[in-house]
């Protein structure tokens, strides 16, 4: 069986290398994001509370559960 | 077998850096345009809640100290959203790239706009039908960690969603299924799983309390929903057109 029997006029789209960094860098971005919005002191302590009251529009408004 | 081989390889893939500039730059465009309505839009339904919040204070006789001015807070709702917006756009990336040569769409700007389509339903639309977004003083303090471990949930179920349903989607095209047979087993399962999550992960312990008018809560949440919106309706747009010119250039 070949792919062309079932697609005869689509060309294949070739595979992009994803580097590893890639995914590290979504996971680290992720992360900050969280430290950003949700954390509550957890993990910062104090600078926790002061990002969170800077940002706390932005968790308001994305959705995130807040007070 | 030898068919595939012989086949003229007529594009080269984009490699993964300069997908990923595109990308970010497309996550603050859409940070910005969110970032705006935020301001223009969220902001006015906001304040009904905050007066609210202050009224309470003020009938309760205590003192709260607010660290930063109205002001202050508008400008971090502005950069908080911008900043969620480039993290968005950074996942969307590796994302994109790693099921590039898998996504429907005959131009980048489609594969794009399908990927976008689906941030938008598991980072907005999942969280609005289970744990709908709340202006502030509306949630109670003390049930944030259930709240927060609910939207997670819900957050998984989507990305588990998503990943089943492109998996079936993929099976059934390889075997040669007719696109709206696969279009509709796609949709099925959707509301399959949609339904299994809504069911499954335990609702928000928090009852609105009398005080707060339902418009107050209503007119936040139209806002909220629309200001995610724009995020992705305008990260997937800038995206897919900077891509699809990449792709070509490549
Ligand atoms: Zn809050």
């Amino acid at each position: 069986m070949t792919s062309a029997q079932h697609s005869p006029t689509r060309t294949a789209v070739p595979r992009i290398a994803v580097p590893a960094w890639a995914w590290a860098l979504a996971l680290l971005a992720l992360f900050a994001l969280y430290l950003v919005a949700q954390d509550n002191g957890a993990v910062l302590a104090s600078a926790g509370d002061v990002a969170h009251e800077f940002f706390h529009d932005a968790r308001h408004s994305l959705g995130m559960p807040c007070h | 077998m030898a068919a595939t081989l012989e086949e003229p390889r007529q594009q080269t893939a984009p490699r993964f850096g300069p997908l990923l500039g595109r990308f970010a730059l497309a996550g603050l465009a859409g940070g910005a345009a969110s970032g705006i309505w935020a301001m223009v839009v969220t902001e006015r339904t906001i304040t009904p809640a905050l007066a609210l919040e202050e009224a309470r204070t003020a009938a309760s006789h205590e003192h709260s100290e607010e660290l930063f001015s109205r002001h202050t807070q508008l400008l971090g709702g502005f950069l908080g959203t911008v900043i969620a917006a480039v993290v968005f756009s950074v996942v969307v990336a590796a994302v994109f790239a790693g099921v590039r040569h898998r996504l429907p769409g005959r131009s980048d700007v489609g594969r794009v706009a399908v990927l976008a389509a689906i941030g938008f339903a598991v980072f907005a639309l999942l969280p609005a039908i289970k744990i709908p977004a709340n202006p502030p003083a509306v949630g109670d303090p003390d049930t944030i960690d259930t709240r927060t471990a609910i939207y997670i949930a819900v957050l998984g179920a989507g990305v588990v969603t998503a990943l089943l349903v492109g998996a079936l989607v993929g099976t059934l095209r390889s075997r040669g299924l007719h696109p709206s047979a696969v279009a509709t087993a796609a949709v099925l399962a959707t509301v399959a799983l949609v339904t299994a999550m809504v069911l499954l992960v335990p609702d928000s312990p928090d009852s609105i309390s009398a005080d707060v008018p339902a418009a107050v809560v209503w007119d936040f949440r139209l806002a909220s929903l629309g200001q995610l919106a724009v995020l992705w309706t305008t990260l997937g747009l800038t995206a897919g057109y900077l891509v699809d010119k990449l792709a070509r250039r490549a």
